[in-house]
């Protein structure tokens, strides 16, 4: 569900970041044309407005009249200049400097033939209306607001699309996974019941080993059939928290796997400290010590060492096989991943010990060197 | 006889402010002005027609001296048809300095920055 999630998250960012990218780039192309366009309006306005400056100019240039009244635009400023540039009259407070830019400022220098008054330029300048430029950015702005919101419901759904034949494929293996192990675990009580009696009455002495093997072979399904159903119910499961003794529970673990350790000739070396209680539920424990000592006894080199600790502090189990490599450490724990295929199994067994570390706050470490053998610790306290 | 006093005392100080009034112009007027006022040619006409061509004060100053100091046609501001009804303006025999000095003049007194003024 999680990773179901992650992946419609994924899927959505990469949806609408692209399309985000694109409609952005469209709107700032759209927006510098139109820019443009509205500016050369503005500036059109200002050439015909320079066009009747330098028609007045003319008439003042043949007037013989005493003074000589300079023609004043209604839309903007405007200055004559030289020939060598040099300003000779004009409307502003401040005359510029022909061809100095001014901010806000739209301005037009216009040449003057023949020069009329001895003007041979002619500055027009005005305010750059911004009306029309705000108006267009309001636009924009809300078409992207209008077009994000649609194509987030639109990737919502195109991804609900997507992984919805994932979704049917995890459903239907579920659904298998509980049927089987429904229909698993009577058979499996059965031949553990009935080797438990086979071994009491000891009728069948010559085929004891053939019967250990039928009884490892029954406790491997049963232990998957239990794992199976922790995984399958871990959200519905209601937990007891009980104080726990946790030595007497590893010691009772310990007697279950002692029959798979011996046919692998393993050595058992054991530092359980009595009295180490913890408060947590007991099928969540035993999920807990059985994967590591199970993976440590699967994984481990025949006649190999299998080392399990108990402190205060911390539960460890140590084995002296195969090992891990580094690259494989960091995914171990994700469901269905396995470092190594040579022995059979799921790879649910260290995602179920991750479970249940973190349900209780506890530390998970795991350290490994290939062919040397690995190294699990689970702190109880941070 | 006090009348007759005050009389002949306005009438000379009339003379003489008339007489300061135009000193400086007089001279330009003398060397330059007179003669384009008898051959009916206006002085501000032909500074607005140097205005057009040169632009701007320095030029039209070095225009003008050159011309002065060798009149050719060709460097003539004034149309062709002119030189059909008028004669070729004689070569200026002023000393340099002086007649710098009233060509300065000349564009000081039709300058028409002076007269521009915002309506």
């Amino acid at each position: 569900m999680q990773s179901e999630r992650r992946s419609l998250l994924r899927f959505l960012l990469i949806y609408m970041g692209s399309t985000f990218l694109l409609f952005s780039m469209a709107s700032w192309l759209f927006y510098t044309s139109t820019r443009h366009h509205l500016l050369d309006k503005q500036r059109e306005v200002l050439k015909y407005e320079s066009q009747k400056i330098e028609s007045a100019l003319r008439e003042l240039h043949q007037s013989n009249s005493a003074i000589l009244h300079y023609p004043v635009s209604k839309i903007g400023n405007s200055a004559i200049y030289d020939l060598d540039k040099h300003y000779i009259f004009g409307t502003f407070a401040h005359p510029p400097q022909l061809g100095a830019r001014q901010k806000h400022t739209l301005s037009l220098i216009s040449k003057i033939e023949p020069y009329y008054l001895g003007a041979a330029y002619l500055l027009l300048s005005k305010p750059i209306d911004y009306t029309p430029l705000l108006a267009l950015q309001r636009n924009i702005l809300f078409f992207m607001l209008l077009a994000g919101g649609f194509f987030a419901v639109l990737g919502y759904f195109l991804g609900k699309l997507f992984i919805a034949p994932m979704r049917e494929s995890i459903k239907q293996m579920n659904h298998f996974i509980q049927d089987t192990t429904h229909e698993l675990n009577t058979p499996i009580s059965t031949i553990l019941t009935n080797i438990e009696m086979i071994e009491t009455f000891g009728e069948c002495e010559q085929n004891k080993d053939e019967l250990k093997r039928i009884e490892i072979a029954s406790r491997t399904l049963s232990r998957i059939y239990d794992d199976l159903t922790y995984l399958n119910l871990n959200h519905q499961y209601h937990r007891r928290i009980i104080r726990l003794d946790m030595a007497q529970l590893i010691e009772e673990r310990m007697v279950y796997f002692a029959v798979m350790a011996e046919v692998k000739h393993l050595r058992i070396k054991t530092d359980v400290k009595s009295g180490v209680i913890l408060e947590m539920d007991r099928n969540d424990a035993i999920r807990l010590i059985d994967n590591l000592i199970s993976n440590a006894i699967k994984y481990n080199k025949p006649e190999g060492e299998l080392y399990v600790r108990l402190t205060e502090e911390y539960f460890m189990v140590k084995d002296g096989g195969f090992g891990i490599k580094k690259e494989d450490l960091k995914i171990i724990m994700h469901r269905f991943k396995r470092a190594n295929t040579s022995e059979g199994g799921f790879g649910i067994g260290l995602d179920i010990v991750n479970q249940v570390v973190n349900s209780y706050s506890f530390v998970l470490q795991i350290t490994s060197q290939l062919h040397q053998g690995t190294e699990v610790k689970i702190q109880w306290k941070k | 006889m006090e009348k007759i006093m005050i009389l002949l005392w306005l009438s000379a100080m009339c003379i003489a402010v008339e007489g300061n009034a135009y000193a400086e112009p007089k001279n330009l007027y003398t060397a330059c002005l007179k003669c384009h006022q008898s051959e009916q040619v206006p002085s501000s006409l032909v500074y607005r027609r140097y205005l057009m061509r040169y632009s701007t004060p320095e030029r039209i100053k070095k225009a003008m001296f050159s011309y002065l100091k060798a009149p050719e046609k060709a460097d003539s501001i004034m149309p062709s048809q002119f030189f059909l009804k008028f004669p070729m303006k004689k070569k200026m025999q002023m000393n340099d300095m002086l007649l710098k000095k009233y060509i300065r003049e000349y564009i000081e007194q039709f300058d028409v920055k002076k007269r521009l003024v915002l309506p």
